[in-house]
């Protein structure tokens, strides 16, 4: 009688168990795609003021044509040919942007000055993702998780290679 | 640029009234806030819950634990508990801001009971131990919910990549540089002057080696001062120094804000001789931002504020020797003295709350993407509806 219940104790300890990991790993699936969002949406943001920076004068007409090329590229791109579309136009920016001291008007320096703070938040928010991410890989591969199965059918979070997109 | 007004709560692992790095950092933090309109909640353990600021929130009387060699004084245990949910059911913030919230407090009991933005700040560093191997797996789940780590240098990130395999984004510790730029030089510490400030009785401040590189100094400057400010009781240090020397020293006590822009825009050099313990080291950027010239012991924390020596002098940490050489030297050579003390004040200008909020607020911004706020942790609401009942009915 007595070690029935204590099994029985055992077996709601373990269920309890279950489901605080179910509970962790879907909050982890949760930051994944928070941080996912947050870097997306800034990133839109840049290809955006890219296309401005295309169209302004800070660009000469040959660069403008790049500029304009991988910002549409990279605002197109599937999620798993994202990385190197951004890296094309991290690299396309760099480009234009190592030669670009000599620039003259106002609204320019504002367009310029706006890349560079949005360029320092796309790299905390790639350490942000990344380290979501990992945490979730980590935790997947545990035994447990994999024995019951409690990532269910949610997708294993792609890591992104944004570490060498450095602008 | 700080334009989205939030509701923000900040747990405060340590208890208000003891002086702290930690506690400093929050209050500058949640005043910074405060004043760019918006709102802050701060709960921390407090002893007397009579003086506490407006914004902070006493979650009860701090337990005095020894920790990482010197007591901390944390709270935790299931009243606090209680206190630490309600605290978060009945804020309706936006977000969380949770200091160290690997250690066994407040931070901690928060990051178990919250769910929603959550952003963590990892304060302390310290060299791998062991004990970390037993808590770890209970840590893991409460830390991986934070969306944002942030430590307040490298020292401190690499502590936290040790011992919780996760890594966090450095975000130094804020001054108002301002008010440290504003220092007028006094004549009564000007001169062939040492300055130093801290907790003089602590061993890892490192005063005694400053006393022990002394005589050397005095060999080649017979006109030296040094000029000690902090708390503390300068008759245990004095039996230890030199009748020689003795006319040598000035204690100065404590020292207001103000008086410590004036000391750093007065000393010849300002010399911090710690022997470790440090994770940031804000006084040197204190002292910087007073256009002080900075001598400093080697660890990581200053090497790394000081930018291998870029912005103020660098010796072995714990070599008397080494340490009077670089001091001698630069008596000598004024002109270094300014070429160093001119590079550390712009570079101080990077510690400056404008800047350091700025940064703080984007790992906000970011943190906040899609959600609708903080709130208990599921596991948590059916319990505290209970628990809540249950204090109404008494």
């Amino acid at each position: 009688m007595k070690s029935a219940l204590v099994v029985i104790l055992i077996f709601l300890i373990f269920l309890w168990y279950l489901s605080f990991s179910a509970t962790r790993l879907d909050r982890l699936h949760h930051r994944v795609e928070t941080s996912w969002a947050n870097l997306d949406g800034l990133l839109q943001r840049r290809a955006a003021i890219a296309l401005e920076i295309a169209r302004s004068e800070i660009a000469d007409p040959a660069s403008s044509l790049l500029l304009t090329a991988a910002a549409y590229q990279a605002r197109e791109a599937r999620v798993e040919d994202r990385s190197q579309a951004e890296s094309g136009l991290s690299g396309a920016l760099g480009l234009l942007l190592s030669d670009s001291e000599f620039t003259s008007s106002n609204a320019d320096k504002t367009l310029l000055t706006e890349l560079s703070l949005l360029t320092d938040k796309i790299r905390i928010a790639i350490a942000l993702h990344v380290d979501a991410v990992t945490s979730t890989h980590n935790v997947r591969s545990k035994v447990i998780f994999r024995l019951f199965r409690l990532a269910g059918r949610a997708p294993l979070p792609v890591t992104y290679e944004f570490e060498a997109d450095v602008l | 640029m700080l334009t989205k007004k939030l509701r923000i709560g900040i747990v405060c692992p340590y208890s208000w009234d003891t002086p702290g790095g930690v506690q400093a950092h929050i209050r500058d933090l949640a005043e910074f806030l405060i004043a760019s309109g918006h709102s802050v909640s701060v709960l921390s353990p407090a002893i007397d819950e009579d003086v506490l600021p407006s914004y902070v929130v006493s979650a009860g009387k701090p337990i005095s634990i020894p920790y990482n060699g010197a007591v901390a004084r944390v709270l935790f245990g299931p009243i606090a508990f209680t206190r630490v949910r309600q605290w978060i059911s009945q804020g309706n913030f936006d977000l969380l801001h949770l200091h160290e919230p690997a250690i066994p407090s407040l931070s901690l009991l928060a990051c178990w009971a919250a769910e929603g933005p959550l952003v963590g700040t990892f304060h302390a560093a310290a060299k791998k131990q062991k004990i970390i191997f037993a808590i770890g797996p209970i840590l893991e789940p409460a830390i991986e919910k934070l969306n944002a780590r942030i430590a307040v240098s490298e020292a401190a990130r690499s502590t936290l990549t040790e011992h919780l395999e996760t890594d966090a984004v450095v975000i130094p510790n804020g001054i108002y540089a301002k008010r440290y730029a504003g220092g007028r030089p006094q004549a009564k510490w000007q001169g062939n002057t040492i300055g130093f400030i801290g907790r003089f009785e602590e061993p890892r401040k490192g005063l005694s080696v400053l006393l022990e590189a002394l005589p050397i100094i005095a060999r080649f400057a017979p006109d030296v001062k040094v000029f000690v400010a902090g708390p503390g009781d300068p008759d245990e240090i004095k039996k230890n120094i030199d009748a020689q020397l003795l006319p040598r020293f000035e204690f100065l006590g404590r020292i207001s804000e103000e008086d410590k822009a004036d000391f750093m825009a007065s000393v010849a050099i300002y010399v911090a001789p710690n022997t470790g313990g440090e994770s940031f080291g804000i006084i040197l950027a204190e002292a910087l931002a007073g256009g002080a010239t900075v001598v400093a012991s080697d660890i990581p924390a200053f090497d790394s504020l000081l930018g291998n020596g870029e912005y103020g002098a660098l010796f072995e940490s714990e070599n008397p020797t080494e340490l009077a050489k670089v001091v001698i030297e630069l008596f000598r050579d004024r002109d270094k003295r300014e070429a160093l003390a001119t590079a550390g004040k712009v570079h101080a200008q990077n510690f400056d709350w404008e800047v350091v909020a700025q940064q703080i607020f984007s790992i906000y911004e970011m943190s906040i993407v899609g959600s609708n706020g903080v709130s208990l942790a599921t596991e948590h609401r059916s319990w505290n509806r209970l628990l809540s009942r249950e204090i109404d009915r008494e």
